[in-house]
């Protein structure tokens, strides 16, 4: 438990010496060993869910009572939600913190309206990567420091997941640097950090290792036991394995050889762990993301088997960059993510675990307010979901903005400028999961610069 | 820059003759059916092309130089190899024509039946049997850089039209790149797939702004990248150290005015319904280029990268995209933005600086040399060129054991398979479907990247690894995982003893008579797999393991040819997973 503790922060260390600003350096003095990590009760886990694309968020969470949805109307011109039967079915009631505006989920997201009347789902408004906070006049001035390269996907999709190096080539996720801190608490390390949802930065830590799962969990390589072609007795598969698993002086090689490892272990490991996904009832058909959320339910199933105490997931899907066809493309991605995270409550409930995790959602970045004909372009700030039963819900957290243009947020086609960091927005989970307020800035470097969200969504 | 092209273009009239006076003399075979021409070689007379700086290369060279230079290496174009050398055989698949379109083929199949199967099966066929593979190979690279993908729901529809988009871009492989842009940014299936296809001007009144897609990634992705490059490829930084970004958000906005009032072509050119898609279509729509439809183009201001259109009156759709493809495809970025790529693609992850800049002057000058052989039209941006200097470039053709090499992505890995073993389809359409599928299949199809990002990223860095660490980027390992590795090898174990694709027995077969006349002797047998899947580099531990295993089948068998065939499999699935394999050095 030190031992990976030290390591991590010695890792930090050099990487602070390496990288341009430090928060690191300063922090890591501040840091005492009483604060090295002791065994955290019960079980906890996150799961982010990343619409990749950037997800046009005004039409995901509308405003909704006349005076607004007037605006919001008037604004986005061919690509607003109609005020209809099924809007007003997903509408939120007056939000006391909004200044008793009305919202609505849009139409696909029933589910979502039934989780925020249960007083468990949350939205936060206008969330983006921010390094300072900062003011329409400093964007304007570029007079305070800011991501680099905003708008752009795979950029954005790492500043959003990842710190430094800034932009595209990041090599450490925030995902991953709560599971440097927290994987001492699993008696299998590797079991902390796990995407269902493809590669990403998010979940790589300085020793963290992200693992990648199938959707339909693990499976064996076939030819690693038994005969193959006719051999005789384990002689060849007994040679194959060592032939896939090998070390090599060729860097790619030994990398290649170092992933089968794994995959071979783990998969020894879950293959008897996890329930089969027979015992999730309802998993949406033709749903890649409900797929990937059913295993994750499973890998969580068998929490106490594998020894798991903290665990960092994440799932995703794509098919959110509308700049075509909004309406029609929109309206059948978010009822992919209905459903998927409908039945995943579900199986929370089943497992008695969904006090214990929590679910929220990221993307790219917003899209404009501006319409191109039918669809929408490339943006910032933008407004997340989060899920689960210990999240205090029922509330927005953050301003929404009037949905006009030339707000104080907007810095042009109706972007939004961000009101919450997503510094602040990641430090309720890593608060929750059990990362300690003096370690906070391992996970995420410029927290410094921001005040905790206050209230939080998470306790 | 007008004085060098000239100077340039007198060579290049010159190779052009030679090559009017090769095509004379070397054909042979003219009578064919219009459909189906079949294989007519390229004409060339390949003994009289002036050899590179390279002497004729032994067998495992040439193995290697094919592995790069198509999609695998096979008995036959080895030996024209070896016979002849690098140039003779550049210059044969230069001027090697492509006897088969996809376009042709989508074009049998019924237009109410298509589906992205048939898509895979002419990409297959040409990657296992066609005849210009140097071509085929190369364009398959620049899908994965001007990447449009059959995953969008918006080009569904379009299998026709994605068929012709492939057909484009194997037809500018050895063109020119600002042709080739040209023909990008015009192809419906683009305008589809990044939305300039029916942009529309700006309209205050309404909030309107024109799409920034395209605007945006043909200068992130297809031609300049994010940031200022040194010819070598690397960053060029500021008097602070910080790398100098190439465009802004202003940028953006003045080149998304560029890509307005582009559609669907084959109807008036005045018709908002033809612009909207909507009414009377050509049926052909999906494969010609997008026409201009002046009012819908914006006649605002248009500045980017340095360079301003002024408003005008009167829109000028063609004139304005023409002088900002000019503008894009000059900037000194492009050499080696789109060098380093190509490098990756067919020869290595992590080119040197030297080795870029080599590339980007071919592409720059439009002309490369190596020993007597000389070749490019001396224009900028001549891809024959930048091809060669990728190909023959002294990188290219020396292994160091200190570089890593490249992942083979699965895609590869399949293709090189069918071509070391001569894999043939039964209905001859290779009727294989999409391999997208990680847990069970390759994780990888043509034509099916996630994103316009492509599969992987020239730049991924895998986290927590040795490569990180030793400042390496290693792009096909983005789809390398935990899942893959398994799915590969499992895939792999089917394929080998089964063949590949739908119907019982499966469509496409390997043939192993050359293997399994050596499978008495285990050393010969890994001999020749390392041979055509490694190009003889297998190490001394993977080549133990594999005669181990291979001595484990029992020979002679109670049935001696079943024996042979089951070692030949058992030596060909093992080379197939071996590390040796899956990196190419």
């Amino acid at each position: 438990m030190r031992a990976s503790r030290r390591q991590f922060l010695k890792t930090c260390s050099f990487m602070s010496i390496a990288g341009a600003a430090s928060p690191f350096a300063l922090n890591l003095a501040a840091i005492s060993a009483a604060a090295a990590a002791e065994a955290l009760p019960g079980y906890k886990a996150i799961v982010c869910l990343f619409f990749y694309g950037g997800n046009d968020h005004t039409n995901t969470f509308i405003p909704y009572d006349p005076a607004s949805y007037g605006e919001y109307n008037a604004s986005r011109a061919s690509i607003a939600i109609p005020r209809d039967a099924a809007l007003a079915a997903n509408a939120t009631g007056p939000v006391a913190s909004q200044g008793g505006r009305e919202f609505a989920f849009h139409p696909a997201l029933t589910a979502f309206k039934t989780h925020w009347d249960a007083g468990r789902l949350a939205v936060v408004a206008n969330v983006g990567p921010l390094i300072v906070p900062t003011t329409k006049a400093q964007y304007q001035n570029r007079s305070v420091p800011l991501p680099p390269k905003l708008f752009s996907h795979n950029d954005q999709q790492s500043v959003w997941q990842a710190h430094r190096p800034v932009g595209e080539g990041a090599k450490i996720g925030w995902g991953g640097r709560i599971g440097d801190l927290l994987e001492s608490q699993n008696a299998n390390t590797l079991f902390t950090c796990i995407s269902a949802g493809g590669n990403s930065v998010f979940l790589s830590g300085a020793n963290a290792l992200q693992y990648q799962v199938g959707s339909s969990g693990p499976s064996a390589i076939t030819s690693i036991s038994g005969t193959i072609y006719g051999s005789q007795g384990a002689t060849a598969s007994t040679a194959y394995r060592s032939l896939i698993t090998g070390t090599s002086q060729n860097l790619f090689e030994n990398e290649l050889g170092v992933v089968t490892n794994r995959s071979i272990a783990a998969n020894q490991q879950l293959s008897g762990a996890l329930p089969p996904a027979s015992t999730l009832p309802g998993i949406p058909a033709n749903n890649s993301l409900a797929s990937q959320l059913s295993v994750v339910a499973r890998i969580i199933a068998a929490r106490t088997t594998l020894g798991s105490s903290r665990q960092v997931f994440l799932v995703s899907i794509g098919g959110f960059d509308s700049h075509d066809i909004l309406l029609v493309q929109h309206a059948q991605q978010l009822a992919l993510v209905n459903a998927a995270v409908g039945a995943f409550y579900s199986w929370l409930v089943q497992l008695g675990v969904e006090n214990d995790v929590t679910l929220f959602t990221a993307s790219d970045f917003g899209r404009t307010l501006t319409s191109n004909g039918d669809g929408s372009d490339h943006g910032w700030g933008s407004h997340h979901f989060v899920l689960g039963g210990s999240v205090t819900g029922r509330e927005v957290y953050g301003t929404f903005s009037p949905t006009v243009f030339g707000s104080g947020v907007d810095i042009g086609q109706g972007n939004l400028l961000p009101g919450i960091s997503v510094d602040q927005y990641a430090a309720n989970f890593a608060r929750w999961l059990g990362v300690s307020s003096t370690d906070l800035p391992l996970v995420l470097p410029n927290i410094v610069n921001f005040a905790a969200l206050n209230p939080g969504f998470l306790p | 820059m007008e004085i060098r092209a000239m100077h340039h273009s007198l060579r290049a009239l010159s190779a052009v003759l030679i090559a009017v006076a090769l095509g004379g003399c070397g054909q042979s075979d003219i009578s064919q059916a219009p459909a189906d021409p079949g294989p007519q070689g390229s004409g060339v007379n390949l003994a009289a092309v002036p050899q590179s700086a390279y002497p004729l290369p032994n067998e495992n060279e040439s193995a290697r130089f094919l592995n790069q230079a198509s999609f695998g290496a096979n008995d036959a174009e080895m030996a024209k190899v070896r016979q002849f050398g690098y140039s003779a055989i550049l210059e044969d698949q230069f001027l090697m024509p492509s006897h088969r379109t996809h376009e042709g083929y989508i074009n049998t199949l019924s237009a109410s039946n298509l589906g992205d199967e048939h898509v895979m099966q002419t990409f297959w066929r040409e990657a296992a049997t066609g005849q210009d593979q140097l071509k085929r190979r190369v364009a398959f690279a620049l899908s994965q850089i001007f990447v449009i993908s059959l995953q969008d729901a918006n080009l569904q529809n379009f299998r026709r039209g994605v068929a012709s988009y492939m057909d484009m871009l194997t037809r500018n492989a050895f063109g020119n790149y600002r042709q080739l842009l040209q023909e990008v940014t015009l192809h419906p299936m683009m305008g589809l797939y990044l939305s300039h296809l029916r942009n529309r001007k700006e309209d205050p009144a309404l909030n309107r702004v024109p799409d920034q897609n395209y605007a945006r990634e043909v200068m992130q992705l297809f031609s300049i990248g994010l940031y200022q490059l040194n010819p070598g490829g690397t960053l060029m930084l500021d008097s602070s150290g910080q790398p100098i970004e190439t465009y802004g958000p202003n940028d953006i906005v003045g080149l998304s005015r560029v890509f307005t009032g582009f559609s669907w072509a084959g109807c008036p050119s005045t018709s908002t319904n033809c612009f909207n898609g909507s009414g009377t279509q050509s049926p052909n729509r999906e494969v010609m280029p997008m026409q201009s439809f002046p009012q819908f183009h914006s006649t605002s201001e248009k500045s980017f990268l340095g360079t301003t259109i002024a408003a005008n009156t009167t829109p000028d759709p063609v004139g304005d995209l023409n002088r900002a493809l000019d503008v894009i495809a000059g900037h000194s970025n492009v050499g080696p933005f789109i060098g380093r790529q190509l490098i990756q693609r067919l020869v290595k992850s992590n080119p040197s600086a030297a080795y870029v800049g080599r590339v980007a002057q071919a592409f720059n000058t439009g002309s490369y040399q190596s020993g007597a052989y000389i070749v490019g039209t001396g224009q900028r941006g001549d891809l024959r060129a930048t091809i060669a200097a990728i190909l023959l470039d002294t990188e290219a053709r020396t292994v160091t054991t200190s570089d890593p090499g490249k992942t083979r992505e699965p895609i590869l890995r399949l293709a090189q398979w069918m071509r070391a073993f001569n894999a043939r389809s039964a209905s001859g359409s290779f009727f294989i479907g999409t391999t997208d599928d990680p847990a069970n299949s390759l994780g990888q199809s043509p034509m099916r990247s996630p994103t316009v990002f492509n599969f992987y990223r020239p730049g991924y860095v895998p986290p927590n690894t040795a490569i990180a660490t030793a400042d390496l980027v290693a792009p096909e390992l983005q789809i390398v995982n935990e899942v893959a590795v398994v799915g590969y090898s499992n895939f792999m174990r089917s394929i080998v003893q089964n063949g590949v694709g739908s119907n019982s027995p499966r469509d496409v077969q390997p043939d192993y008579t050359a293997e399994m006349a050596l499978a008495h002797d285990a050393n010969l047998l890994v001999d020749r797999v390392s041979l055509l899947l490694t190009a003889g580099s297998m190490s001394a531990g993977s080549r133990s393991l594999i005669v181990t295993a291979v001595n484990s089948i029992p020979y002679p068998g109670a049935n001696q040819a079943t024996a042979r065939q089951n070692r030949a499999r058992l030596a060909v699935l093992f080379a197939l997973s071996s590390p040796d394999y899956l990196v190419q050095k």
